[in-house]
């Protein structure tokens, strides 16, 4: 198993830092990819921050109220190790997905 | 969470930006359920109230439609030059055609598709409040955040502030001074615009006890939010009104509490 | 038969009875396997490009090559696309049979120019005293969130080039057996491996290859044909799973060789079917689609029920990864697809 740290991302126009509101995770659970993170607040207003990466979650930084600069470590995820190697990632199986169902009969009569 | 949507309301020229985002699963086993309709508050947008607060992966992801709509001069929305186009009542009546405009037709009991569920924060609460008074038939239940018995901004400094942008004299109401400020960090805000909002709200101020919305409501404010204090004599004006406090949060971060947002979901899923 | 372990459904390969020697391995684990026992069986084949000698492959494919058959015969070369398929001209010359790795599809074009005006045209130009042995093995199409360069569908640019042949396997079968296959032919291959079915795992008959020519039909159905290759071909076997849900059988038609283009074969399931959607991560104008569309025209023209669909990638250069979930044909827009084959009525 591989560590992969995570800092915190630029919050635009030219914010510098955030105050940590509330970790949506724990140090310890398996989380998906765009899974709502953390709620942190700037001078400008209060975001979510979705998760940049699937894995086990080992470390946060910040306890609430407490301010990280743009740039400092926010989470460290421990993943797999078989990424693809130099470039890309292994693609996630997944259940097949749908929204749209067929709904013609096919008319094959004459 | 597809593509949403973008329409922009035409006709009456009030230059909207309108996203309509379909949810995760597509439509439930009793197929599609009635949309959410999301107002931001005074110097937000649909994209910083509740694109990144998150609302929208927490709706989609509870397999609700959501329609957002930035007010006019705000978010993606033109800035016309009237000043009627920012008043109360004409931004009511454009929300309602666009609800029209994305198909919402007036609730029906028994129905899961029909009518519109409302969440407003800040003055977008004060337009929910207005708008389900004035609407009965077609709004279901709202969650209104940060909500208050007057509207703040009718007591905005509004001479001082166009003396400061003018020529940077300084602005001698504290409170008027620090809205501006945020007001003016959102690159997206026409601020002339957000100025003729605040004259054209001076103009309509808001009397809740004059209409009051019959269907339930779920009123939500964080412990320190200042601007609504009052949240608990505007949920008395309503027997069907409950009410939440979010611990140690304000006016600008509550809207990003989980809390928030899990009861907001729970109390639109209640029927009727 | 085999097993499809990804897919969870059953093909049939070999009439029963058959010598059954399977294993279950990756499409990595695949390629390198035919690599070793294709560089065993011909002393004649070399194996170069970037970083397949000591590494062993950014995607592990000649992992282990180096060291049992020794950098004489597998190595290392600079980063010169030109340079690794202008060699494999030279050595074709000379009688040796060059696999050559060009390590991400978007590296090929700058080697264009020796494909399309040496490796393509030397038999042609010689009157068959030249041809051109050469399997260029080029990691291929989306799916792994790599950046610029990293992800494309070059098969309608190969395709178009008289000369070549052009093959995408879409399983590790597949892959073991056409790879082996293609490296022992005496014409210039290109063989697009879609990178993003590297890691999945399927079961391989070593001792039986099946047709290696041609298409495959690798799911019968009735109601409409989904044509595809390469890593489209999982995708279209969990489309026709979800249909059957609807009540529609579709059938699934591996095109496995994109040059040339199985066209009995194309025109024997679509005569059954009445019905095609043809599915492409490349984009759509100038696509292969077009060209399988036109097939199917000149061949079903009488029998077909609906104009052919393609699905398709946008009309855009190849999005970086973030954006390819977006880009690639998903499970629903394939759906539509059908939905609009099936529903549609002449007149």
């Amino acid at each position: 198993m591989a560590e992969i740290s995570f800092p915190l991302p630029d919050l635009g126009e030219g914010l510098i830092e955030a105050t940590v509101l509330e970790w949506l995770v724990s140090e310890g659970d398996q989380i998906e990819r765009n899974q709502p993170l953390v709620e942190v607040e700037t001078s400008k207003s209060a975001v979510e921050l979705p998760s940049p990466q699937a894995g086990k979650v080992v470390k946060t930084y910040g306890e609430p109220g407490g301010k990280i600069n743009v740039g400092e470590p926010l989470i460290v995820f421990e993943v797999a190790d078989d990424t693809a190697g130099i470039v890309g990632t292994v693609p996630r199986e997944e259940a097949p997905k749908r929204r749209v169902r067929l709904s013609a009969l096919p008319d094959d009569e004459d | 969470m597809t593509v949403p949507e973008h329409q922009t309301v035409e006709g009456s020229d009030a230059q909207l930006h309108v996203e309509i985002h379909q949810p995760d699963e597509g439509t439930g086993p009793d197929g599609p359920t009635r949309p959410v309709l999301l107002l931001h508050g005074f110097a937000s947008s649909s994209k910083l109230n509740w694109y990144d607060a998150g609302w929208l992966t927490a709706l989609s992801g509870a397999g609700r439609r959501v329609i957002t709509v930035d007010l006019p001069g705000h978010g993606r929305s033109g800035s016309p030059d009237e000043l009627d186009a920012y008043a109360p009542s004409r931004m009511r009546a454009d929300i309602l055609q666009v609800l029209y405009d994305s198909h919402v037709r007036p609730f029906e009991e028994g129905n899961a598709a029909s009518g519109v569920d409302l969440i407003g924060y800040s003055l977008g609460a004060r337009l929910a409040w207005e708008f389900g008074a004035t609407q009965p038939e077609l709004v279901h239940r709202m969650v209104l955040g940060g909500p208050s018995t007057q509207d703040p901004l009718a007591d905005f400094d509004l001479a001082g502030a166009q003396k400061y942008l003018a020529d940077g004299t300084r602005m001698s109401d504290e409170q008027s001074y620090s809205l501006l400020k945020m007001a003016q960090m959102v690159p997206s805000n026409n601020i002339f615009s957000l100025l003729s909002m605040i004259e054209a709200i001076k103009s309509e101020p808001f009397t809740p006890s004059e209409a009051v919305p019959h269907m339930p409501m779920l009123l939500v404010a964080g412990e320190k939010d200042e601007l609504a204090a009052t949240m608990t004599d505007l949920a008395g004006l309503s027997p069907k009104a409950e009410t939440l406090v979010l611990p140690a949060r304000s006016h600008t971060n509550a809207v990003t509490s989980r809390a928030f947002k899990n009861a907001a979901i729970d109390f639109l899923a209640e029927h009727p | 038969m085999y097993k499809d372990n990804q897919e969870g459904t059953t093909m049939e390969m070999e009439p029963a009875g058959a010598a059954v020697n399977v294993v279950e391995m990756s499409m990595q684990q695949a390629l390198n396997r035919a690599l070793m026992e294709t560089l065993e069986r011909d002393p004649k084949t070399l194996v170069f490009g970037e970083d397949v000698g000591r590494l062993g492959g950014v995607f592990r494919i000649t992992d282990g090559l180096q060291a049992k058959f020794g950098s004489d015969r597998v190595f290392d070369t600079p980063l010169a696309e030109s340079g690794i398929l202008g060699m494999s001209v030279g050595l074709a010359m000379a009688g040796w049979h060059s696999i050559p790795e060009v390590q991400f599809d978007g590296f090929a074009y700058p080697a264009i120019n020796q494909i399309v005006c040496q490796i393509g045209r030397m038999n042609y130009r010689s009157r068959g005293i030249m041809p051109m042995p050469i399997t260029l093995r080029v990691p291929s199409f989306g799916g792994i969130r790599a950046p610029e360069h990293h992800g494309e569908s070059l098969e309608a640019l190969f395709a178009h080039v008289p000369g070549l042949k052009v093959v995408s396997p879409s399983t590790p079968h597949e892959a073991y057996h056409q790879l082996k296959y293609a490296a022992s032919r005496p014409d210039p291959v290109i063989f697009m491996e879609p990178k993003s079915r590297y890691w999945q795992k399927g079961e391989v008959d070593l001792d039986n290859a099946g047709e290696r020519t041609g298409s495959a039909v690798v799911r019968e159905g009735k109601h409409a044909t989904l044509v595809a290759w390469g890593a489209m071909v999982s995708r279209c076997l969990q489309v026709a799973e979800l249909a059957a849900e609807d009540g529609i059988e579709l059938e699934v038609l591996d095109l496995r060789w994109l040059k040339p283009i199985d066209a009995e074969g194309l025109a024997a399931s679509v005569s059954k079917t009445r019905r095609a959607v043809v599915v492409h991560e490349a984009p759509r104008t100038s696509g292969l689609g077009a060209e399988v569309a036109a097939i199917i025209n000149e061949r079903c023209f009488r029998t077909l029920r609906a104009p052919v669909e393609r699905v398709t990638g946008f009309d855009v250069p190849y999005p970086s990864g973030d954006l390819e979930d977006e880009y690639i044909p998903n499970i629903d827009r394939i759906l539509f697809g059908i939905q609009r084959v099936l529903e549609y009525r002449r007149g």
